[in-house]
């Protein structure tokens, strides 16, 4: 079907006017930027006018004349499908990190181009390592560029670099002379990876949603099967204090297994049982299955995320004292930035549980994360995005106005609303007893 | 009372010589005379045309809108020099004139000339080769066919299936297409910027104190070679022959390194690709001797000396100290002759250096694009920021 359509657009192209700009290639440049432990792209994709219309036809798969921002990110995936990043012969796993494409219309012109940006761990070890790089993308239409920056590492040396004749395949050796004593045990280390830290977890919509709809129930007291009555302000303290430190406690070991290279999962199934474990505690918000218990599931889904982390601080590439000094601050930045996002939004969640309108705010708030949580389990099985990931990276990125919103109902229910009664700490043990 | 009659004139005296040693210096300043001509270009305009052409120093927007596609399809702003009066026009010319070298302002003006040549001759490829310009003919596509040209530009024609911009449209081509722009007001103190271009010519000029800053700026033509009035016209003609004679005194081992032996399609760093230094590659120039290291040089200035030449000096004398951290690659046929134009792709780095010359595939010896860049100083900014 592609190669009719390209035949097509080449015979057509005996009737246009040869305006002097890029015809019929499809121009890929591809600029690498490697550092220690990590390799991060720039694709560019340029269609040359007379091939721009198949470009566009493979991209707007449901040709409405319209690129949704689903049909550009399933394109970029499959542009990221055709090539293939080798280090030392062992394929990388490369991940989308942006994908930017201009109007139709520009597109039409030939004067349209598509960028994307994509990211690969590299493994840290010291030493000569080769870098391998095929673009098989469009191969009959298509030119490539490769080339690589010069690392802003000092460690860090490009050798040399080789192509084939279009430079389908480009190799290059990587030298790593880190591991010098002097550049080991760094305060800008720390700095850097406590940053990472607290930034992964801020962005890393899937860790909160988990642990904010775990704490969602945490002021409740389950009794038969659903959640009722309202225990003291400090028994759910306690309470969530507990849920916080288990999850911390667990995703800190495997973190710190996990970098240190004693074990390692493959990022796929990780990524699954995150989703998984929102899924659990929606469901557990919405109907108590494992009441006074959290804090043990908060421990065992704490372990699962840890993988997770330990992924993105492998994206630092390091190693000996450095990549401790690094795992300590790549740690404690993961639970300042929960810290903040806990002390933000915490307060509100117990001025909101002492009143009767309390239940709505739980059940729409279990239920978004039930909904998230199957969305990211579909994208994540399937290794395809969907428009209702989309939608929650997008409201996510409002965080701030969320929490922003959280506050103002909770004023407002304080305020016009009825208020439960506490239950007291003896009446609440006993409802526990009578429960199990 | 005679001393005290002689103390104020000895003084007048020597501040009058002072005055006038001062102002014979200065006035031979080449900055001076570059926010001379400058000033004197905008006051020959309207306020209108003034506020069309003087942006912000700090709209980053307009100063990154280079390209080097022709006008109609991606706007430059500032004024062309369509839009202004014979006066007008003359001013900005001077300016230009002020501003680059000699042998500058006459490659600028081939560029201009050969886009003329371009509205006229059409490309020399495809089944219109050389012919007359397209016009008048039926659309050449209907629905599903290959794009309209132009949807979306100013050149629409209309009509369903829509219809190709003609060569001979005024708004697509040709030596008045090209537009003048300025960041900040001309200044011998603090930055201002001046850009010159149009379809294949980018000129990003930021002058800071007395220094000259064209990084980053585009050269290119199609036609690339063409005649007027009987006399053959290669505005790149000497960057195609000094970088080929370059190329012959290299004895074979250094030909070994620097022929590539893969094709470069297309400009690594055209625009938009500000600030980056990739990974140098071909024959490192240390490893060349005095003789080619003049050629080298030679070929350098063929950017570096567009500008006037005591801000180029500046710049030359930067580039020949980094001589030895610079490199040069080749990538395509070897087997050429000087006088026509390479169909080879060329590359000098340094330090502080990027020059790419690209033969565009539609037509190689006839079409040519090139980038002359310091990663370390895209705009001045690396000057501005001392």
């Amino acid at each position: 079907m592609k190669k009719w359509l390209i035949t097509t657009m080449l015979l057509g192209l005996a009737s246009l006017p040869a305006w002097g700009h890029r015809l019929d290639e499809y121009l890929q440049a591809t600029i690498f930027s490697i550092e220690p432990g990590s390799v991060q792209a720039t694709m560019r994709l340029v269609p040359g006018v007379a091939i721009a219309p198949a470009v566009i036809a493979m991209i707007d798969s449901n040709h409405d004349g319209v690129l949704s921002i689903e049909e550009q990110h399933r394109y970029a995936e499959g542009v990221l499908a055709d090539l293939q990043l080798e280090e030392d012969g062992s394929r990388l796993s490369l991940n989308l990190t942006s994908a930017t494409f201009s109007s139709i219309e520009l597109m039409k012109q030939g004067n349209g181009e598509i960028e994307l940006t994509f990211s690969a761990e590299q493994s840290v070890s010291r030493g000569e390592h080769l870098l391998t790089f095929a673009n098989r993308h469009q191969s009959d239409i298509s030119v490539y560029l490769v080339n690589s920056l010069v690392p802003e590492d000092k460690g860090l040396l490009l050798g040399k670099q080789i192509r084939n004749q279009n430079q389908s395949l480009y190799q290059v050796t990587l030298t790593e002379t880190l591991g010098a004593p002097s550049q080991g045990f760094t305060l800008s280390g720390f700095d850097g990876a406590f940053r990472l830290g607290a930034h992964h977890i801020a962005q890393g919509t899937d860790h909160l949603l988990f642990l904010l709809t775990l704490l969602l129930p945490a002021p409740l007291l389950a009794f038969r099967g659903r959640w009722s009555g309202r225990a003291t302000i400090r028994r759910s303290l306690t309470h969530i204090l507990g849920i916080v430190t288990a999850f911390t406690l667990g995703h800190s070991l495997t973190l710190a297994l996990s970098a240190l290279g004693l074990f390692h999962l493959p990022g796929r199934p990780v990524e699954v049982l995150i989703a998984v474990s929102i899924l659990v505690s929606a469901l557990h918000a919405m109907r108590p299955i494992f009441p006074g218990r959290e804090s043990i599931i908060a421990a065992f889904f704490g372990l699962i995320h840890g993988l997770a982390f330990a992924s993105a601080l492998n994206e630092l590439g390091l190693t000996g004292w450095y990549r401790l000094v690094s795992l300590l601050g790549f740690n404690i930045g993961i639970e300042a930035m929960q810290l903040v996002v806990v002390s933000m939004t915490l307060p509100a969640l117990l001025v909101l549980s002492c009143t009767e309108r309390y239940s709505v705010l739980r059940m729409t708030g279990a239920t978004f994360a039930c909904v998230a949580s199957c969305a990211w389990i579909a994208e994540r099985v399937c290794d395809r995005a969907n428009s209702i990931g989309y939608a929650i990276e997008t409201l996510a990125h409002h965080g701030a106005l969320l929490c922003v919103g959280l506050w103002i109902c909770s004023a407002v229910a304080w305020m016009g609303c009825r208020h439960v009664p506490v239950v007291s700490n003896e009446l609440a043990l006993t409802i526990e007893l009578i429960d199990r | 009372m005679l001393e005290i009659t002689s103390g104020p004139r000895r003084f007048a005296l020597a501040l009058s010589v002072a005055v006038a040693l001062c102002a014979s210096c200065t006035a031979q300043q080449p900055v001076d005379q570059v926010v001379q001509s400058a000033n004197k270009f905008l006051e020959t305009l309207s306020e209108a045309k003034r506020s069309k052409v003087v942006y912000d120093f700090n709209d980053n927007a307009q100063r990154s809108k280079w390209s080097n596609f022709p006008t109609g399809f991606v706007p430059r702003g500032g004024i062309s020099l369509k839009e202004l009066s014979a006066s007008e026009k003359a001013a900005a010319l001077d300016l230009m004139k002020t501003v680059l070298s000699s042998r500058g302002y006459e490659k600028v003006t081939q560029i201009r000339m050969a886009d003329d040549d371009f509205k006229t001759n059409g490309s020399k490829r495809g089944p219109r080769g050389g012919g007359p310009p397209p016009g008048g003919g039926p659309p050449p596509n209907g629905p599903g066919g290959p794009p309209p040209f132009g949807a979306g530009g100013p050149s629409r024609n209309g009509g369903p299936g829509g219809r190709p911009p003609q060569f001979g449209s005024d708004n697509m081509f040709g030596s008045d297409l090209y537009y003048i722009s300025f960041l900040g007001k001309p200044s011998t103190t603090s930055p201002w910027m001046l850009q010159f271009g149009g379809h294949h010519l980018a000129l990003n000029i930021t002058i800071v104190g007395s220094k000259g800053i064209m990084t980053p700026s585009l050269t290119g033509a199609q036609p690339a070679v063409f005649k007027v009035d009987g006399k053959t016209i290669r505005p790149l003609g000497r960057e195609s022959d000094e970088a080929l004679t370059l190329l012959q005194s290299l004895d074979a081992k250094q030909r070994s390194q620097a022929v590539l032996s893969y094709k470069v399609a297309d400009l690594v760093l055209g625009p938009g690709q500000d600030g980056k230094q990739i990974s140098p590659e071909g024959l490192q120039v240390s490893a060349m001797n005095d003789k080619q290291k003049t050629l080298l040089l030679q070929v350098i200035s063929e950017w570096a000396g567009i500008m006037n030449d005591s801000m180029a000096s500046a710049r030359m004398a930067q580039l020949k100290s980094e001589l030895n951290d610079t490199w040069f690659a080749w990538s395509g046929a070897t087997d050429l002759q000087v006088g026509t134009n390479i169909n080879a792709y060329y590359r000098i780095q340094g330090p502080h250096l990027v020059i790419e010359y690209a033969p565009q595939s539609d037509e190689p010896t006839n079409h040519v694009h090139t980038i002359y860049r310091d990663p370390t100083n895209d705009y001045g900014q690396g000057a501005i920021e001392k």
